[in-house]
C-alpha cells in the first residue's frame, strides 16, 4: 500500500505543475514549454539553498520568485517581441538550462538533510503518511488560493483571454499584461512542483525537468476528459480533477511497474493505459447516444 | 446519468490487482537508462550470482526494472522495490544509486557503474556514508592511467600533443574527469581542447568542431552521451584519421583504439559476488563498498593496423 501512496504522493507533487500547465493552456491555448526549465529551476534553487542551510520559508519564497520571473520573461518575449508562444517557451527553457547549471554549480546535487519540510509534522509512525499529510496540505492551500484567484474579476478576465482575445480587449483589458501575469503564476506553480519533487527524491538534477511538460499536459488532458464527460463548470472541481489527472498519471506507471511488465515496454504500456482512460469514456458516451 | 457514468469510471479503476508475492528472496535490479554497454553490468551481476549458486527463478527472484531515462519513473521503481521489501537492491549507474540511497536507509544497496561516495557528494560532515551502501565503485585514478597511454603512443604533429574531448555538463563524473584531465595535461605537455555535449543529438556538430582544431588524438571519456553517441564520434574521427582513446573496454570493441580501464561486465560481476556474500550470510558487517578490482589494458587490433601503431606486450588485443 505504501507503494501506491508514494505514487499518489509523487502525483500530488506534480499536480502543482499540472495547475501551471492548466493556467497556461487557459490563457495561451497551447502548453507553455518553459515548464521543462522552470520545474528544474525550482529544483535547483531549492537544492542549492537547502545545501546552504537557508531558512525553509525563504527557500519557498525564492523558488516562487524564480519561477515567476522565468514565466514573466516568457510572457514578455511573446507579447512585447511578438515571438510565437511556443518558441518563446522553447527559448526560455533552453536558456534556463545554463542558468540552472550555474545555480547548481554541478549537474547533480544530493541533499543530505533534505527532509526539512517533510519532518515538520510527526503525527504518524510511518514517515510516508507524514509527508503525505504535508504535501496534501500544501496542495490544498494552492487549490484554495487558485480557486480564489480564478474566480475573481481578474481571474475571469485572464481565463477569458484564452477564449476570445478580441472580445476581452474590447472590454478594456490589457491582454498582454494578462498573459505575462498568467505565465508568471503558472511558472511559479511549476517551480514549486520542482521544489516538492526535489525534497521528495532527495536530490536536484539538471535533467529532472526534461519532458516533464508532457507529464503535466497528460495530466491536464486526462482531467479534461472527465471535465467534458461530466460537463463540469465549477472551477474548484475542475482543479480537483486536474489534481486527479496528475495522480492517475503516476498511478498508471505504478500499476505498470507492479504488474511486472517487460521494462522495454514500460512507456508503451503507460501510453496505452492513458489512452484507455481517455478513450473509454468517449467510447461509452458515443454508444449511449 | 452522471451517477451511472461515475460508476463506470470507478469500475474501470478498481479492475486492477497487484501481483502475488513470491516467497523467494527478491532482488530489485534497477537501471537508470537503456544502453548496450551499461547493460553488461547486469549480465555480469546475474552471472556472479549464478556462479555462487543463486539462480534467478530457482532460489532467488531477480526483478529487473529500467527507468528509461526518466527521473520520476526511477523514483517510483525504487518506491516499488522498497514497498515489496526486496532483500537487496542492485543499482546500475550513479543516478540509480543516488535515488536508492534517498529512498531506503535499511535495504542493502549494491551499486555498480557508480563513483565513490565522495565523488557522489553523499558523505556527511564526518565523512560517513549511508550505512546500507555496498557494491563496487570507482574513483578518478583510472583517468590518470588511461590518459598516460596517449602521450606514450602518439607523437604530436608539432609542439604540444593536442587532444580533443567531449564532456557532459549534466554528469558530475564527466565534469570532474575533465578537470582532472586538464591538470594531467600540463604534466604530459599536452593541450586539451574540450567542448560540451549534453545530448547525443549535439555530438555530430561538436565533434566536427573539435576535429577542425588540428587534433592529434581524441579522448572519449565514457559518460552517458559518449556511450550513446560513440558511433557518431567514431565516424567523424575515422574520416579525419584521428585515433580515439578511452577508459572503457566496451568502447574499444566499438572501435576506439585503446583503453586502460574498467570492464563494465566485470564491474557488475564484482558487485554480484559481493551481493551473493550477503545472500549467503544475511549479514553486512563484513561488507563495505569496494574499488573496482579488474582494470584492463586493451587495444583494438584492426584500428591499430589502420594507424600503424604497435602496442607494448602488456596490452591485450580485443576480439
Amino acid at each position: 500500500m505504501d507503494f501506491y501512496l508514494s505514487a499518489i504522493l509523487q502525483g500530488l507533487c506534480l499536480s502543482a505543475m499540472a495547475f501551471g500547465i492548466f493556467i497556461s493552456m487557459k490563457i495561451f491555448n497551447i502548453p507553455d514549454i518553459s515548464t521543462d526549465g522552470t520545474y528544474t529551476l525550482g529544483g535547483v534553487i531549492s537544492g542549492f539553498y537547502i545545501s546552504q542551510s537557508y531558512n525553509g520559508f525563504a527557500i519557498v519564497g525564492l523558488v516562487i520568485l524564480g519561477g515567476a520571473l522565468a514565466g514573466a520573461i516568457t510572457g514578455i518575449i511573446h507579447t512585447k517581441l511578438k515571438v510565437n508562444a511556443l518558441l518563446a517557451g522553447i527559448l526560455v527553457m533552453t536558456a534556463l538550462y545554463s542558468i540552472n547549471l550555474s545555480i547548481l554549480g554541478q549537474s547533480n546535487l544530493p541533499l543530505l538533510n533534505f527532509d526539512i519540510l517533510f519532518t515538520v509534522i510527526n503525527l504518524f509512525q510511518n514517515p510516508t503518511y507524514n509527508t503525505f499529510l504535508i504535501v496534501f496540505t500544501i496542495i490544498l492551500i494552492l487549490l484554495m488560493s487558485l480557486t480564489y484567484v480564478l474566480k475573481s474579476d481578474f481571474g475571469l478576465a485572464m481565463r477569458a483571454t484564452g477564449n476570445n482575445q478580441i472580445m476581452i480587449r474590447a472590454l478594456g483589458v490589457n491582454t498582454d499584461t494578462m498573459k505575462i501575469i498568467g505565465l508568471a503564476i503558472a511558472n511559479s506553480l511549476t517551480a514549486l512542483s520542482g521544489y516538492l519533487m526535489t525534497l521528495l527524491q532527495g536530490f536536484a538534477d539538471i535533467n529532472m525537468g526534461i519532458g516533464i511538460v508532457i507529464v503535466g499536459l497528460g495530466s491536464v488532458m486526462m482531467g479534461e476528459t472527465l471535465i467534458n464527460f461530466f460537463n463540469i463548470k465549477n472551477i474548484t472541481i475542475v482543479l480537483l480533477i486536474v489534481i486527479l489527472g496528475a495522480i492517475v498519471f503516476q498511478l498508471v506507471l505504478a500499476f505498470a511497474l507492479s504488474l511486472g511488465i517487460n521494462p522495454n515496454l514500460l512507456k508503451l504500456i503507460t501510453a496505452a493505459f492513458v489512452l484507455l482512460i481517455v478513450g473509454l469514456p468517449r467510447f461509452i458516451s458515443n454508444k449511449a447516444e | 446519468m452522471r451517477f451511472y457514468k461515475l460508476l463506470i469510471v470507478l469500475f474501470a479503476l478498481t479492475g486492477c490487482n497487484s501481483t502475488p508475492k513470491s516467497t523467494l528472496p527478491q532482488i530489485g535490479f534497477v537501471d537508470a537508462f537503456e544502453d548496450a554497454t551499461i547493460a553488461q553490468a547486469k549480465t555480469g551481476f546475474v552471472d556472479a550470482l549464478a556462479k555462487n549458486g543463486f539462480i534467478d527463478g530457482k532460489n532467488i527472484n531477480i526483478v529487473y526494472k529500467n527507468a528509461q531515462g526518466s527521473i520520476p519513473t526511477l523514483g517510483q521503481i525504487l518506491d516499488y522495490f522498497v514497498s515489496q521489501k526486496v532483500t537487496l537492491l542492485a543499482t546500475s549507474t550513479t543516478l540509480a544509486t543516488l535515488t536508492a540511497i534517498q529512498k531506503s536507509k535499511t535495504i542493502p544497496i549494491f551499486m555498480m557503474i557508480s563513483p565513490t561516495p565522495k565523488l557522489m557528494k553523499i558523505e556527511d560532515k564526518d565523512g560517513l556514508i549511508p550505512s546500507n551502501l555496498f557494491g563496487v565503485m570507482e574513483n578518478l585514478n583510472y583517468i590518470d592511467t588511461s590518459f598516460s597511454i596517449m602521450p606514450t603512443l602518439i607523437k604530436p604533429k608539432s609542439g604540444k600533443l593536442r587532444i580533443g574531448m567531449v564532456y557532459n555538463q549534466a554528469e558530475p563524473q564527466s565534469v570532474e574527469a575533465l578537470a582532472r584531465i586538464n591538470t594531467l595535461a600540463a604534466k604530459y605537455n599536452a593541450l586539451i581542447i574540450a567542448a560540451p555535449v549534453n545530448s547525443s543529438a549535439d555530438a555530430q556538430m561538436v565533434t566536427q568542431f573539435l576535429l577542425d582544431k588540428n587534433l592529434d588524438c581524441f579522448f572519449a571519456n565514457p559518460d552517458n552521451t559518449v556511450f550513446a553517441a560513440f558511433e557518431t564520434i567514431l565516424k567523424n574521427c575515422n574520416q579525419k584519421n584521428i585515433p580515439i582513446f578511452t577508459s572503457e573496454v566496451g568502447l574499444v570493441k566499438r572501435g576506439a583504439l585503446a583503453a586502460f580501464g574498467a570492464d563494465i561486465y566485470l564491474w557488475g560481476y564484482q558487485a554480484g559476488v559481493q551481493a551473493s556474500m550477503y545472500l549467503k550470510s544475511g549479514e553486512t558487517q563484513n561488507l563495505k563498498p569496494e574499488m573496482v578490482k579488474v582494470r584492463k589494458r586493451v587495444y583494438n587490433p584492426q584500428v591499430a593496423k589502420k594507424y600503424g601503431i604497435t602496442f607494448p606486450l602488456n596490452f591485450e588485443a580485443i576480439k
